[in-house]
């Protein structure tokens, strides 16, 4: 503690200030009939119904009344009727060998072009050459 | 036994144990009360009128709180209701218009520095400066028992220190001034 404080304190102890009997008494009296005052605690109120429930089932029938509505005008699923089966089916053809390819077919020729025709030539000449070649060799081996 | 164990018997009915708390605070919330009323009269009513509310709602009192602050936040809510114009009926007249503080005052040759506090400070820095170095409050404490934010009161107590300080400084004779005052 330093100098100021000592200084506020003992100022202070200066202010006299003793309580008068009289002051005493006043102060006694005014407590005794004093009435102390309790907190007031809100009252617990009776807890209303749970609404949990209520809310599950007011969910639950506006479902299904939605789902009533949206259902009650839904035009009838469009049905296709079945076609046979039998008359889609191709006829049995009593000679395939005769006729290889289905009649619908479009059959169109193949046009070659220039090198496709040349590439053919060349193919033929190797292919004679070869036979020659072998024609040979077996006459030798032989 | 505590001043809150004090309390706790109180609320669980025993009369003696208020009595004691009366017998504790009575003369000191009187020397404060003494420094912020009109008059002796009107600090007495608010002495009576502090114990009075004190016991009415010590129920409510915060046991996490020291008794102290908040008996003497009762106080200085009562000092301020007496500084309000209803207060005192218009039809009567203070008889004594002097200040009671220097009634209660022993006659020196200094100054007393609550008087300088009293005339240098708001009542609120006046407030903070008592319970600070006569109570021995917190700086918590005195801004619970004040309303106010805690750097409010760090604040209001340095500058009031400083206020004081220079007071005593400018009142003292050279020669006693060597010891400093803060």
């Amino acid at each position: 503690m330093d100098e100021f404080e000592k200084r506020l304190k003992r100022d202070a102890d200066a202010i006299q200030a003793e309580v008068s009997p009289e002051l005493r008494d006043r102060i006694d009296a005014s407590i005794r009939g004093a009435k102390p005052v309790r907190p007031v605690t809100p009252a617990a109120e009776p807890s209303p119904v749970n609404p949990w429930w209520a809310s599950s089932l007011t969910g639950l029938a506006a479902a299904v009344i939605v789902i009533v509505l949206v259902n009650w005008n839904r035009p009838e699923p469009v049905t296709v009727p079945a076609e046979p089966v039998a008359s889609v089916t191709v006829p049995a053809d009593p000679d395939p060998v005769a006729h290889p390819l289905p009649p619908m077919l479009d059959i169109r020729t193949a046009d070659f072009t220039s090198p496709l025709e040349d590439e053919l030539v060349r193919l033929q000449s190797d292919l004679e050459k070869a036979r020659e070649s072998v024609k040979k060799d077996l006459d030798f081996t032989f | 036994m505590t001043d809150e164990q004090l309390v706790e018997a109180s609320l669980q009915g025993s009369a003696a144990a208020f009595d004691d708390i009366v017998g504790r605070y009575q003369e000191k919330l009187l020397r404060f009360l003494l420094t912020r009323s009109a008059c002796r009269a009107d600090a007495e009513d608010a002495v009576q009128d502090t114990f009075i509310n004190a016991y009415r709602y010590l129920a409510s009192f915060d046991s996490r709180w020291r008794f102290s602050t908040w008996i003497y936040r009762i106080a200085i809510r009562n000092a301020a209701r007496q500084r309000r114009p209803e207060w005192h009926d218009s039809d009567v007249e203070l008889v004594d218009d002097s200040d009671p503080l220097k009634e209660c005052l022993a006659h020196s040759e200094q100054e007393n520095i609550w008087l300088a506090a009293k005339r240098l400070l708001s009542d609120d820095a006046y407030d903070a400066m008592w319970l600070r170095y006569i109570e021995d409050l917190s700086v918590k404490e005195i801004s619970s028992a004040l309303d106010k934010s805690a750097s409010w009161t760090k604040v209001t107590l340095l500058r009031g220190r400083r206020r004081l300080s220079a007071e005593l400084r400018s009142n003292t004779p050279a020669a006693e001034r060597r010891e400093s005052y803060g």
